[in-house]
Protein backbone atom coordinates (compact mmCIF):
# COMPACT_ATOMS: atom_id res chain seq x y z
CA UNK A 1 0.00 0.00 0.00
CA UNK A 2 1.38 3.63 -0.90
CA UNK A 3 2.44 5.66 1.54
CA UNK A 4 -0.92 8.41 2.39
CA UNK A 5 0.92 11.13 3.10
CA UNK A 6 -0.81 14.64 1.64
CA UNK A 7 -0.24 17.92 2.68
CA UNK A 8 -3.69 19.40 1.71
CA UNK A 9 -4.18 20.34 5.14
CA UNK A 10 -1.95 23.23 6.05
CA UNK A 11 1.17 21.11 5.53
CA UNK A 12 -0.95 18.66 8.02
CA UNK A 13 -0.04 14.80 6.98
CA UNK A 14 -3.44 13.02 6.54
CA UNK A 15 -3.21 9.12 7.03
CA UNK A 16 -5.74 6.88 5.88
CA UNK A 17 -7.99 5.01 7.50
CA UNK A 18 -8.86 2.47 5.49
CA UNK A 19 -9.25 -1.42 6.75
CA UNK A 20 -8.81 -4.36 5.16
CA UNK A 21 -12.64 -4.74 4.34
CA UNK A 22 -12.47 -1.39 2.94
CA UNK A 23 -9.70 -2.26 0.46
CA UNK A 24 -11.82 -5.88 0.24
CA UNK A 25 -14.86 -3.59 -1.12
CA UNK A 26 -12.68 -1.83 -3.54
CA UNK A 27 -12.60 -5.98 -5.23
CA UNK A 28 -16.32 -5.94 -5.72
CA UNK A 29 -17.43 -8.93 -4.21
CA UNK A 30 -20.33 -9.72 -5.85
CA UNK A 31 -19.38 -9.46 -8.72
CA UNK A 32 -16.35 -11.19 -8.17
CA UNK A 33 -18.30 -13.98 -6.85
CA UNK A 34 -20.20 -14.08 -10.07
CA UNK A 35 -17.45 -13.93 -11.88
CA UNK A 36 -15.90 -16.97 -10.05
CA UNK A 37 -19.27 -18.70 -10.45
CA UNK A 38 -19.24 -17.86 -14.34
CA UNK A 39 -15.53 -19.13 -14.53
CA UNK A 40 -16.04 -22.09 -12.92
CA UNK A 41 -19.17 -23.03 -15.00
CA UNK A 42 -16.41 -22.46 -17.85
CA UNK A 43 -14.17 -25.18 -16.22
CA UNK A 44 -16.84 -27.61 -15.68
CA UNK A 45 -18.57 -27.71 -19.52
CA UNK A 46 -14.85 -27.80 -20.97
CA UNK A 47 -13.69 -30.82 -22.43
CA UNK A 48 -11.28 -32.24 -20.41
CA UNK A 49 -10.41 -32.20 -16.52
CA UNK A 50 -7.81 -30.07 -14.52
CA UNK A 51 -5.92 -31.15 -11.40
CA UNK A 52 -8.25 -29.68 -8.24
CA UNK A 53 -5.50 -27.70 -6.85
CA UNK A 54 -4.68 -26.19 -10.14
CA UNK A 55 -8.26 -25.47 -10.66
CA UNK A 56 -8.87 -23.83 -7.36
CA UNK A 57 -5.58 -21.73 -8.12
CA UNK A 58 -6.71 -20.75 -11.15
CA UNK A 59 -10.14 -19.74 -9.91
CA UNK A 60 -8.34 -17.54 -7.06
CA UNK A 61 -6.30 -15.71 -9.52
CA UNK A 62 -8.98 -15.12 -11.88
CA UNK A 63 -11.28 -13.79 -8.78
CA UNK A 64 -8.30 -11.43 -7.94
CA UNK A 65 -8.27 -10.35 -11.66
CA UNK A 66 -12.13 -9.57 -11.35
CA UNK A 67 -11.21 -7.44 -8.36
CA UNK A 68 -8.34 -5.61 -9.40
CA UNK A 69 -10.43 -4.36 -12.78
CA UNK A 70 -13.35 -3.50 -10.27
CA UNK A 71 -10.49 -1.85 -7.89
CA UNK A 72 -9.41 0.29 -11.04
CA UNK A 73 -12.98 0.96 -11.97
CA UNK A 74 -14.15 2.49 -8.47
CA UNK A 75 -10.22 4.28 -8.46
CA UNK A 76 -11.44 5.92 -11.97
CA UNK A 77 -14.60 6.45 -11.52
CA UNK A 78 -14.89 8.02 -7.60
CA UNK A 79 -15.34 11.42 -9.01
CA UNK A 80 -18.84 10.43 -10.21
CA UNK A 81 -19.42 7.51 -7.51
CA UNK A 82 -19.47 10.51 -5.03
CA UNK A 83 -22.79 11.95 -7.25
CA UNK A 84 -24.98 9.02 -6.59
CA UNK A 85 -26.77 7.57 -3.63
CA UNK A 86 -25.71 3.76 -5.33
CA UNK A 87 -22.41 4.31 -4.96
CA UNK A 88 -21.47 7.38 -2.40
CA UNK A 89 -20.61 5.21 0.45
CA UNK A 90 -17.73 3.33 -1.61
CA UNK A 91 -14.27 3.56 0.12
CA UNK A 92 -12.57 6.05 -1.96
CA UNK A 93 -15.57 9.00 -2.67
CA UNK A 94 -16.31 8.19 1.43
CA UNK A 95 -13.11 9.23 2.25
CA UNK A 96 -11.71 5.94 3.63
CA UNK A 97 -9.30 4.64 1.32
CA UNK A 98 -7.21 7.33 -0.94
CA UNK A 99 -7.34 6.79 -5.00
CA UNK A 100 -3.74 6.60 -4.66
CA UNK A 101 -3.93 3.70 -2.66
CA UNK A 102 -6.68 2.40 -4.84
CA UNK A 103 -4.67 2.74 -8.20
CA UNK A 104 -1.45 0.67 -6.46
CA UNK A 105 -3.65 -1.37 -5.28
CA UNK A 106 -5.83 -2.27 -8.20
CA UNK A 107 -2.23 -2.59 -10.51
CA UNK A 108 -0.67 -4.68 -7.95
CA UNK A 109 -3.50 -7.27 -7.94
CA UNK A 110 -3.90 -7.03 -11.75
CA UNK A 111 -0.25 -7.50 -12.19
CA UNK A 112 -0.13 -10.42 -9.72
CA UNK A 113 -3.24 -12.35 -10.59
CA UNK A 114 -2.07 -12.42 -14.09
CA UNK A 115 1.34 -13.42 -13.85
CA UNK A 116 0.04 -16.61 -11.04
CA UNK A 117 -2.75 -17.77 -13.51
CA UNK A 118 -0.26 -17.62 -16.50
CA UNK A 119 2.20 -19.66 -14.14
CA UNK A 120 -0.33 -22.01 -12.75
CA UNK A 121 -2.66 -22.54 -15.72
CA UNK A 122 -1.58 -21.51 -19.41
CA UNK A 123 -0.46 -18.03 -21.62
CA UNK A 124 -3.99 -17.92 -22.74
CA UNK A 125 -6.13 -18.21 -19.61
CA UNK A 126 -3.50 -15.36 -18.29
CA UNK A 127 -3.76 -13.35 -22.07
CA UNK A 128 -7.62 -13.74 -22.07
CA UNK A 129 -7.41 -12.49 -17.78
CA UNK A 130 -5.09 -9.47 -19.13
CA UNK A 131 -7.59 -8.89 -21.49
CA UNK A 132 -10.81 -8.40 -19.57
CA UNK A 133 -8.92 -6.59 -16.94
CA UNK A 134 -7.88 -4.05 -19.67
CA UNK A 135 -11.09 -4.63 -21.60
CA UNK A 136 -13.45 -3.29 -18.05
CA UNK A 137 -10.85 -0.98 -16.32
CA UNK A 138 -9.63 0.96 -19.83
CA UNK A 139 -12.43 0.39 -22.48
CA UNK A 140 -15.44 0.02 -20.65
CA UNK A 141 -14.67 2.45 -17.26
CA UNK A 142 -12.55 4.56 -19.36
CA UNK A 143 -13.80 5.34 -22.73
CA UNK A 144 -17.14 3.47 -22.99
CA UNK A 145 -19.13 4.39 -19.60
CA UNK A 146 -19.27 8.49 -20.32
CA UNK A 147 -18.81 8.30 -23.99
CA UNK A 148 -21.92 5.99 -25.40
CA UNK A 149 -25.66 4.43 -24.44
CA UNK A 150 -24.11 1.42 -25.93
CA UNK A 151 -21.35 1.61 -23.05
CA UNK A 152 -22.57 -1.66 -20.98
CA UNK A 153 -24.01 -3.49 -24.18
CA UNK A 154 -20.08 -3.48 -25.52
CA UNK A 155 -18.72 -3.53 -21.99
CA UNK A 156 -20.54 -6.28 -21.01
CA UNK A 157 -18.47 -8.51 -22.72
CA UNK A 158 -16.47 -8.01 -19.66
CA UNK A 159 -18.36 -9.38 -17.67
CA UNK A 160 -18.77 -12.02 -20.10
CA UNK A 161 -15.42 -13.65 -20.55
CA UNK A 162 -15.01 -15.26 -17.59
CA UNK A 163 -16.23 -18.54 -18.54
CA UNK A 164 -14.02 -18.77 -21.29
CA UNK A 165 -10.67 -18.39 -19.31
CA UNK A 166 -12.32 -21.22 -17.71
CA UNK A 167 -12.57 -23.17 -20.71
CA UNK A 168 -8.81 -21.89 -21.40
CA UNK A 169 -7.15 -23.35 -17.58
CA UNK A 170 -8.21 -26.66 -18.53
CA UNK A 171 -8.12 -27.28 -22.16
CA UNK A 172 -5.16 -24.23 -23.23
CA UNK A 173 -7.86 -23.93 -25.97
CA UNK A 174 -11.23 -22.19 -26.78
CA UNK A 175 -13.93 -23.75 -27.77
CA UNK A 176 -17.75 -23.17 -28.51
CA UNK A 177 -19.14 -24.23 -25.23
CA UNK A 178 -17.45 -21.02 -23.84
CA UNK A 179 -18.59 -19.32 -26.39
CA UNK A 180 -21.97 -19.94 -26.16
CA UNK A 181 -21.97 -19.26 -22.18
CA UNK A 182 -20.27 -15.79 -23.38
CA UNK A 183 -23.16 -15.38 -25.64
CA UNK A 184 -25.85 -15.91 -22.99
CA UNK A 185 -23.86 -13.48 -20.25
CA UNK A 186 -23.70 -10.91 -23.10
CA UNK A 187 -26.92 -11.26 -24.12
CA UNK A 188 -28.34 -10.97 -20.00
CA UNK A 189 -26.27 -7.67 -19.47
CA UNK A 190 -28.68 -5.04 -21.41
CA UNK A 191 -31.60 -5.90 -19.80
CA UNK A 192 -29.94 -6.73 -16.47
CA UNK A 193 -28.72 -3.51 -16.29
CA UNK A 194 -31.20 -1.17 -17.83
CA UNK A 195 -33.80 -2.18 -15.57
CA UNK A 196 -32.04 -0.34 -12.79
CA UNK A 197 -30.86 2.59 -14.82
CA UNK A 198 -34.75 3.07 -15.50
CA UNK A 199 -34.66 3.43 -11.76
CA UNK A 200 -31.86 5.24 -11.20
CA UNK A 201 -32.03 7.71 -14.42
CA UNK A 202 -31.71 10.90 -12.24
CA UNK A 203 -28.68 9.60 -10.30
CA UNK A 204 -26.90 8.63 -13.85
CA UNK A 205 -27.78 12.12 -14.97
CA UNK A 206 -26.24 13.90 -12.62
CA UNK A 207 -23.16 11.77 -13.12
CA UNK A 208 -23.52 12.77 -16.69
CA UNK A 209 -23.34 9.28 -17.51
CA UNK A 210 -24.98 8.55 -20.96
CA UNK A 211 -27.14 5.47 -20.02
CA UNK A 212 -29.82 4.44 -22.41
CA UNK A 213 -33.35 5.74 -20.63
CA UNK A 214 -31.37 9.29 -20.31
CA UNK A 215 -30.08 9.34 -23.75
CA UNK A 216 -32.88 7.47 -25.80
CA UNK A 217 -35.51 7.52 -23.74
CA UNK A 218 -37.22 5.23 -20.94
CA UNK A 219 -39.80 3.88 -24.02
CA UNK A 220 -36.85 3.22 -26.12
CA UNK A 221 -34.72 1.44 -23.35
CA UNK A 222 -37.96 -0.21 -22.74
CA UNK A 223 -38.72 -1.60 -26.17
CA UNK A 224 -34.61 -2.55 -26.51
CA UNK A 225 -35.07 -4.39 -22.87
CA UNK A 226 -37.46 -6.55 -24.25
CA UNK A 227 -35.95 -7.34 -27.58
CA UNK A 228 -32.48 -8.59 -25.70
CA UNK A 229 -34.72 -10.38 -23.87
CA UNK A 230 -36.00 -11.98 -26.65
CA UNK A 231 -33.11 -13.01 -28.50
CA UNK A 232 -31.16 -14.10 -24.92
CA UNK A 233 -33.81 -16.63 -23.79
CA UNK A 234 -33.26 -18.97 -27.10
CA UNK A 235 -29.14 -18.37 -26.64
CA UNK A 236 -29.81 -19.70 -23.33
CA UNK A 237 -31.05 -23.07 -24.39
CA UNK A 238 -28.60 -23.87 -26.74
CA UNK A 239 -26.34 -25.64 -24.08
CA UNK A 240 -29.04 -27.84 -23.84
CA UNK A 241 -29.50 -28.17 -28.33
CA UNK A 242 -25.11 -28.59 -28.12
CA UNK A 243 -25.44 -31.64 -25.58
CA UNK A 244 -23.19 -30.01 -22.86
CA UNK A 245 -26.54 -29.08 -20.90
CA UNK A 246 -28.67 -32.06 -20.01
CA UNK A 247 -32.60 -32.47 -18.85
CA UNK A 248 -32.57 -30.08 -15.94
CA UNK A 249 -30.79 -27.21 -17.79
CA UNK A 250 -33.40 -27.42 -20.74
CA UNK A 251 -36.16 -27.49 -18.27
CA UNK A 252 -35.04 -24.46 -16.33
CA UNK A 253 -33.51 -22.47 -19.21
CA UNK A 254 -36.89 -22.60 -20.71
CA UNK A 255 -39.20 -21.89 -18.34
CA UNK A 256 -36.58 -19.18 -16.10
CA UNK A 257 -36.23 -17.81 -19.89
CA UNK A 258 -39.99 -17.13 -20.60
CA UNK A 259 -40.21 -15.47 -17.35
CA UNK A 260 -37.35 -12.92 -18.05
CA UNK A 261 -39.54 -12.40 -21.18
CA UNK A 262 -42.42 -11.88 -19.34
CA UNK A 263 -41.05 -9.98 -16.93
CA UNK A 264 -39.27 -7.82 -19.57
CA UNK A 265 -42.48 -7.21 -21.32
CA UNK A 266 -44.15 -6.04 -18.10
CA UNK A 267 -41.22 -3.24 -17.98
CA UNK A 268 -42.33 -2.39 -21.71
CA UNK A 269 -46.52 -2.20 -20.88
CA UNK A 270 -45.84 -0.21 -17.48
CA UNK A 271 -44.72 3.13 -17.75
CA UNK A 272 -45.88 5.07 -14.84
CA UNK A 273 -45.24 5.35 -11.07
CA UNK A 274 -44.62 2.85 -8.29
CA UNK A 275 -45.86 0.04 -10.35
CA UNK A 276 -42.94 0.51 -13.26
CA UNK A 277 -40.70 1.36 -10.51
CA UNK A 278 -41.21 -2.47 -9.48
CA UNK A 279 -41.37 -3.66 -12.83
CA UNK A 280 -37.93 -2.52 -13.15
CA UNK A 281 -36.79 -4.16 -9.19
CA UNK A 282 -38.44 -7.25 -10.25
CA UNK A 283 -37.06 -7.95 -13.61
CA UNK A 284 -33.60 -6.67 -12.24
CA UNK A 285 -33.61 -9.15 -9.45
CA UNK A 286 -35.16 -12.09 -11.17
CA UNK A 287 -32.33 -11.63 -13.95
CA UNK A 288 -29.84 -12.40 -11.21
CA UNK A 289 -31.77 -15.66 -10.12
CA UNK A 290 -32.05 -16.45 -13.75
CA UNK A 291 -28.35 -16.22 -14.67
CA UNK A 292 -26.85 -17.48 -11.01
CA UNK A 293 -30.07 -20.44 -12.24
CA UNK A 294 -28.58 -21.51 -15.34
CA UNK A 295 -25.02 -21.72 -14.17
CA UNK A 296 -26.00 -23.81 -11.01
CA UNK A 297 -27.64 -26.03 -13.04
CA UNK A 298 -24.74 -26.33 -16.00
CA UNK A 299 -22.12 -26.53 -12.93
CA UNK A 300 -24.46 -29.75 -10.82
CA UNK A 301 -24.65 -31.87 -14.44
CA UNK A 302 -21.43 -31.37 -15.68
CA UNK A 303 -19.73 -30.92 -12.45
CA UNK A 304 -21.52 -33.11 -10.32
CA UNK A 305 -22.14 -36.08 -13.21
CA UNK A 306 -25.76 -35.57 -12.64
CA UNK A 307 -27.16 -34.84 -15.92
CA UNK A 308 -29.74 -36.72 -17.70
CA UNK A 309 -28.46 -36.16 -21.46
CA UNK A 310 -30.27 -35.11 -24.18
CA UNK A 311 -29.55 -35.81 -28.47
CA UNK A 312 -27.29 -33.62 -28.92
CA UNK A 313 -29.09 -31.12 -31.96
CA UNK A 314 -26.56 -28.51 -32.93
CA UNK A 315 -22.43 -29.23 -32.81
CA UNK B 1 10.01 31.10 2.54
CA UNK B 2 9.04 31.76 5.75
CA UNK B 3 10.95 29.01 8.45
CA UNK B 4 7.63 27.14 8.90
CA UNK B 5 6.59 26.22 4.96
CA UNK B 6 10.47 24.55 5.09
CA UNK B 7 9.50 22.14 7.63
CA UNK B 8 8.46 19.00 5.54
CA UNK B 9 4.72 18.07 6.82
CA UNK B 10 4.38 16.22 10.55
CA UNK B 11 2.90 12.70 10.23
CA UNK B 12 -0.80 13.04 12.02
CA UNK B 13 -1.16 12.13 15.33
CA UNK B 14 -3.19 9.03 15.78
CA UNK B 15 -5.45 8.12 17.57
CA UNK B 16 -6.13 5.51 19.72
CA UNK B 17 -9.37 4.76 17.35
CA UNK B 18 -6.39 5.24 14.04
CA UNK B 19 -3.64 3.08 15.41
CA UNK B 20 -6.36 0.06 16.13
CA UNK B 21 -7.36 0.25 12.37
CA UNK B 22 -3.65 0.46 11.40
CA UNK B 23 -2.98 -2.23 13.45
CA UNK B 24 -6.18 -4.62 12.04
CA UNK B 25 -5.03 -4.04 8.28
CA UNK B 26 -1.61 -5.10 8.70
CA UNK B 27 -2.84 -7.97 10.78
CA UNK B 28 -4.92 -9.06 7.69
CA UNK B 29 -1.96 -8.20 5.01
CA UNK B 30 0.18 -10.31 7.12
CA UNK B 31 -2.59 -12.96 6.63
CA UNK B 32 -2.69 -12.75 3.29
CA UNK B 33 0.70 -12.69 2.51
CA UNK B 34 1.36 -15.63 4.74
CA UNK B 35 -1.62 -17.00 2.44
CA UNK B 36 0.34 -16.31 -0.46
CA UNK B 37 3.35 -18.38 0.93
CA UNK B 38 1.26 -21.58 1.25
CA UNK B 39 -0.44 -21.33 -2.01
CA UNK B 40 2.87 -21.23 -3.96
CA UNK B 41 4.13 -23.79 -1.93
CA UNK B 42 1.63 -25.99 -2.42
CA UNK B 43 0.52 -25.11 -6.25
CA UNK B 44 4.87 -26.19 -6.69
CA UNK B 45 3.96 -29.45 -5.17
CA UNK B 46 1.11 -29.87 -7.25
CA UNK B 47 2.88 -28.67 -10.62
CA UNK B 48 6.30 -30.70 -10.19
CA UNK B 49 4.56 -33.90 -8.70
CA UNK B 50 6.67 -36.92 -7.90
CA UNK B 51 9.48 -35.04 -9.39
CA UNK B 52 9.90 -32.77 -6.68
CA UNK B 53 12.14 -35.94 -4.93
CA UNK B 54 13.86 -36.80 -7.95
CA UNK B 55 16.84 -34.60 -7.35
CA UNK B 56 20.35 -34.78 -7.03
CA UNK B 57 21.79 -34.52 -3.43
Amino acid sequence: MSAAFDTRDNGVALTSTGEARDFFALLKPRVMSLVVFTALAGMATAPGSVHPVIGLASLLAIAVGAGASGCLNMWYDADIDVLMSRTAKRPIPAGRVLPSEALSFGLTLSVGSVLVLGLVANLLAAALLAFTIFFYAVVYSMWLKRSTPQNIVIGGAAGAFPPMIGEAVVTGDLGWHSIVLFAIIFMWTPPHFWALALVKSADYARAGIPMMPNVAGPASTRRQIVLYSLVMAPVAVLPALMGFGGLAYLVVSVTTGLAMIALAIRVWRTTEGPAATKACYSLFGFSIFYLFGLFAVLLVENGLGLMWALPKVIG
Amino acid sequence: MSESRRKPPAPAAFSPEDMARRRRRSIALALVLGGLVVFFFVVTLVKTGPAILNRPL
